[in-house]
């Protein structure tokens, strides 16, 4: 009987345990704060109230998503990458420039602009294995290099896409945006990755503590190859995003998503040292970012006052909750 | 890192890993130089020479107050921010007066004082990463500017500021100059004061150092002030060279001089390193861009130059390192 009595609850609450290991302080935290900001945007405006607002939020996720997805997964592995604006500048110029709105060039660009962007990862985690040099100094050098081909390649937004390529940024499908959407599957494929499969152990185990990672025989090079490549990966795809949104590629490389990728992930929880944290509070944090700033457009509040709030917001969230988890760790 | 290294022993011949060591970047340098004087048209024209001191001198400003953060293991990404408020204060006085400086120079280290403290207060009390807590910094003082100058900034630079920041006695930049005093003190300061002990034990083994009784929030703190200080010093500098003002004055220097701090030698890890280096560092990185320019290379090509030489640097100076 009670053996019976007490395995019930224990049976419900193993059944609760993957639940709550997603429900981090950060996450509770982030969902509480994207309520309240929806509960100020509906008093403030009646436009704001409408479901064609809150889709456009999502669907204005996109871009800092798939950059964020990247950033995530390379501070869970202890390092940093900064060329994701230069990434960002050549794939997308490269994109607009050579398909120049013929229809056929399209999809061969696509992929080559994809693995482009993933040359460019896999040569900022090879070269951190070689030089064995911060990652901060190995991808701003990289990043400097690729901002210079795309300068040297164009100074200005060129080319164009063919009739039908905003479908990626503007399409809907059932009123879901088909961009957004599909930012949002990478988040779950990368989820699944570092939660049960190896290699998302073996992020976790290096950001952690990298010489016990070491020892117990994680592969670093491939693990480091692959963070990278992936981050250069998404980073491209953040760059057909944008060209399919505004129609061109910018090649100035002043997107600001090298810093604004990182401030959804410390948002969610994950701590810049690595091997703590995870991809669902990255993914609120993108839309606490999104919500804030419609709301705070709404409010019309100018972009000076705008940075000011964002800055004090990285630095409570960094210095309110994540401190406390330091604290008890 | 290190236990990778441990872990490939490799032969190399005695003394030579430490001689790079020691020396990497002087012989970089150096090799840089010569070659320059030889192929590069109007490098060696004392007019180019003393353009190349004039430009290094504030990033080398800038240097300074990056290396004293780097040593305790931190590295401060609001310099640039705070260099184009204090541009913006410099120009926010309406006397033209030489006695308006000593004003601008109040409230321009009153405001890295003030941005000082709430990063040192952030990276020490709170525990907050050092690139997170600057870099919250860096977008707070850019909104807090932007809204002051409503997005347009404007006035005159004092004439003493200009004549500081662009030229020359004897042949001599004068911000040449006022880069080496400050080099000097702060060199003196960290060789041969406790101030200085203390800065390099922080860096080298916080742990450590607080066992032995050092206050090691209160050295990490003094750094970032430090930092914040100088960076106002470059940022006056820099507008006196430029001679005009707009919200981006020094844009670029927080990873420039973060790039020529790690090239000279000083250690993101901490506790290792030298000013005499990280100064070096910042002539190399100016040197670089002049080359690029005057090898006739188009402007956009000093960006794939500089990623180059910055990895070619790193790797050869860290040679040495490795091999220890």
């Amino acid at each position: 009987m009670t053996n019976d009595a007490e395995s019930k609850p224990s049976r419900a609450l193993a059944l609760l345990r993957p639940l709550t290991r997603w429900l981090t302080p950060a996450v509770l935290i982030e969902i509480g704060v994207i309520a309240l900001l929806f509960m100020i945007g509906f008093v403030i405006s009646e436009n704001f109230r409408t479901v064609d607002n809150v889709v456009n939020i999502f669907e204005q996720t996109t871009g800092l998503a798939f950059v964020a997805l990247g950033q995530t997964v390379i501070i869970l592995s202890g390092g940093i990458d900064l060329s994701l604006d230069a990434n960002i500048a050549l794939t997308s110029s490269l994109l607009s420039g050579v398909v120049n709105g013929r229809a056929e060039l399209a999809a061969p660009m696509i992929a080559a602009v994809l693995t482009i962007g993933l040359t460019i990862g896999i040569v900022n985690g090879a070269l951190i294995l070689v030089l064995r040099v911060h990652p901060l100094i190995v991808t701003l050098a990289v990043a400097a290099i690729v901002q210079g081909i795309t300068l040297l390649y164009t100074l200005m937004p060129i080319g164009g896409m063919p009739d039908g390529f905003d479908m990626l940024a503007f399409g809907r499908v059932f009123g879901i945006p088909i961009g957004a959407a599909f930012s949002v599957f990478c988040f779950a494929v990368v989820a699944f990755v570092l939660a049960y499969l190896r290699p998302g152990r073996q992020i976790f185990a290096l950001g952690g503590e990298p010489a016990a990672a070491r020892l117990v025989g994680v592969p670093v090079r491939r693990v480091i190859l692959f963070v990278y490549g992936l981050s250069g990966l998404l980073a491209s795809l953040t760059g057909i995003y944008l060209v399919s949104r505004l129609g061109v590629g910018n090649p100035t490389g002043d997107t600001n998503y090298n810093l604004a990728s990182i401030t959804p992930v410390v948002l969610g929880g994950t701590p810049l040292t690595g091997g703590r944290g995870g991809v669902l509070g990255t993914l609120l944090g993108v839309w606490l970012v999104q919500t804030l700033n419609n709301v705070l457009n709404f409010l019309d509040i100018s972009t000076f006052y705008q940075w000011m709030i964002q800055g004090l917001i990285i630095i409570a969230a960094v210095s309110i909750f994540i401190d406390k988890r330091r604290r008890a760790a | 890192m290190s236990t990778a290294a441990s872990a490939t022993p490799r032969f190399r011949a005695p003394g030579a890993g430490a001689f790079i060591e020691r020396n990497g970047l002087f012989v970089f340098c150096l090799v840089l130089t010569i070659g320059a004087a030889l192929f590069a048209p109007g490098f060696r024209s004392p007019n180019n020479l003393q353009n190349v001191l004039t430009n290094a001198a504030p990033l080398g400003v800038v240097v300074l107050g990056q290396c004293l953060v780097i040593l305790v293991r931190g590295f401060d990404l609001s310099v640039a921010s705070v260099m184009a408020t204090a541009a913006v204060i410099a120009t926010s006085f309406d006397e033209t007066t030489n006695w308006s400086v000593v004003s601008i120079l109040a409230v321009s280290l009153l405001m890295a004082l003030v941005v000082g403290s709430v990063n040192g207060y952030l990276v020490t009390r709170r525990k907050v990463s050092p690139f997170l807590a600057t870099l919250a910094m860096m977008i707070v003082l850019q909104g807090v500017r932007f809204a002051w100058t409503k997005g347009a900034a404007s006035g005159r630079v004092p004439e003493l500021i200009r004549v500081v920041g662009s030229q020359a006695v004897y042949g001599i930049p004068i911000n040449l100059l006022l880069l080496l005093v400050l080099a000097l003190i702060v060199g003196i300061t960290l060789q041969r004061t406790t101030f200085g002990r203390k800065v390099y034990m922080v860096g080298g083994n916080p742990r450590a150092a607080e066992l032995i009784g050092i206050n090691v929030e209160r050295v990490t703190f003094s750094c970032y002030v430090l930092s914040s200080a100088l960076a106002a010093v470059g940022g006056l500098v820099l507008v006196g060279y430029v001679g005009s003002v707009d919200n981006w004055v020094g844009r670029g220097y927080e990873l420039n001089s973060i790039i020529a701090t790690v090239m000279g030698g000083v250690s993101l890890a901490g506790g290792r390193g030298t000013v005499f280096g990280a100064l070096v560092g910042a002539f190399v990185l100016t040197e670089i861009f002049n080359i690029a320019l005057l090898l006739g290379f188009p402007v956009q090509f000093q960006w794939v130059v500089k990623g180059v030489v910055i990895l070619l640097a790193v790797a050869v100076y860290l040679v040495g390192q490795r091999s220890r």
